[in-house]
């Protein structure tokens, strides 16, 4: 089965707009009861947000595989990176004046979630949630 | 119907304001949404604000903040702000998110927002009978 993959530069809200919903409907084409498709688009809005506020642009990848039944999404830029990565996914923890839900809150809604991160040169946030 | 070309349209019912929050959300509307909310808040009195999100599909943090100020900014103009119209998926997102919004009243739709004033402003103009008579006089004029 052939895999959809769409990369989405982000650097203004139009664009994660756009990201959220293509991964809306595609985690809904796929399968995905509405309730976990909202998860996978509030998980793209919040990495793209950090993507504008953080680093000033990136991309966000979406590959919807549903020949293995999973919805995996990259988000990446070379903005300034993250200092101390454990620090940055406790809740509430906000360098911007922000809620300080967008890291913490998106591990919690996706299986896997790994972030990588060097200071100055950038930031890779990988995440998968499966279809059960 | 108030303002076309403004980011969202602000009813105004009773002694309550109806704001439909757009479905997408940019950061620049919520300063302009949120002062018009509170000219709004003054220019009519009002000691209700229903924020209606039911056009709302993908609530990430950034609407918890914006329920977050508004409420806040509201309450210092004597208003309470509690939102309705909130879709099942919408609200599941919303805790798994970790956005408690512990202070916000959360209705289903504008009747049971309506019911909620009505009987908590009976109520308070019941309990001091002296200081709101006017207030309610006034009100009840505007119906
Ligand atoms: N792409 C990124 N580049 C650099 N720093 C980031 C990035 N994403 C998140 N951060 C850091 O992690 C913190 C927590 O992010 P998040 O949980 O989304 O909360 P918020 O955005 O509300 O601050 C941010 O305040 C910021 O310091
Ligand atoms: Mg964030």
């Amino acid at each position: 089965m052939a895999e959809t993959i769409k990369r989405i530069p982000v650097k203004t809200f139009a664009d994660v707009v756009t990201a959220r919903r293509q991964a809306l409907d595609l985690s809904l084409a796929m399968g995905f009861p509405m309730p976990e498709a909202t998860k996978i688009a509030v998980v793209v809005s919040e990495l793209g947000r950090n993507i504008m506020l953080y680093a000033g642009e990136g991309t966000i990848t979406l590959l919807p595989n549903e020949a293995e039944r999973y919805f995996k999404l990259i988000a990446q830029d070379q903005g300034p990176g993250i200092e101390d990565i454990d620090l940055a996914l406790t809740e509430h923890y906000s360098t911007s004046g922000g809620l300080g839900l967008g890291l913490s809150g998106s591990k919690r809604m996706m299986d896997e979630f790994e972030v990588w991160s060097v200071v100055g040169v950038g930031t890779r946030i990988t995440a998968v949630r499966y279809l059960h | 119907m108030n303002g076309t070309g403004t980011v969202g349209a602000i009813q105004k019912l009773e002694n309550m304001l109806l704001v439909a929050v757009p479905r997408d959300l940019m950061d620049t509307d919520v300063l302009h949404l949120r002062r018009e909310v509170l000219q709004a808040i003054r220019r009519y009195n009002s000691r209700w604000v229903l924020l209606d999100f039911s056009r709302v599909d993908i609530c990430d943090s950034f609407f918890g903040r914006f329920i977050q100020s508004t409420a806040q900014m509201a309450g210092l103009m004597g208003a309470e702000v509690i939102i309705s119209g909130l879709q099942d998926a919408v609200i599941e997102t919303m805790v798994e998110l970790g956005m408690t919004l512990a202070d916000i009243t959360a209705v289903l739709d504008l009747d049971d927002a309506l019911v909620l004033s009505r009987e908590t402003d009976q109520r308070s103009s019941e309990s001091d009978t002296s200081d709101s008579d006017t207030e309610n006089i006034l009100l009840d004029e505007e119906v």
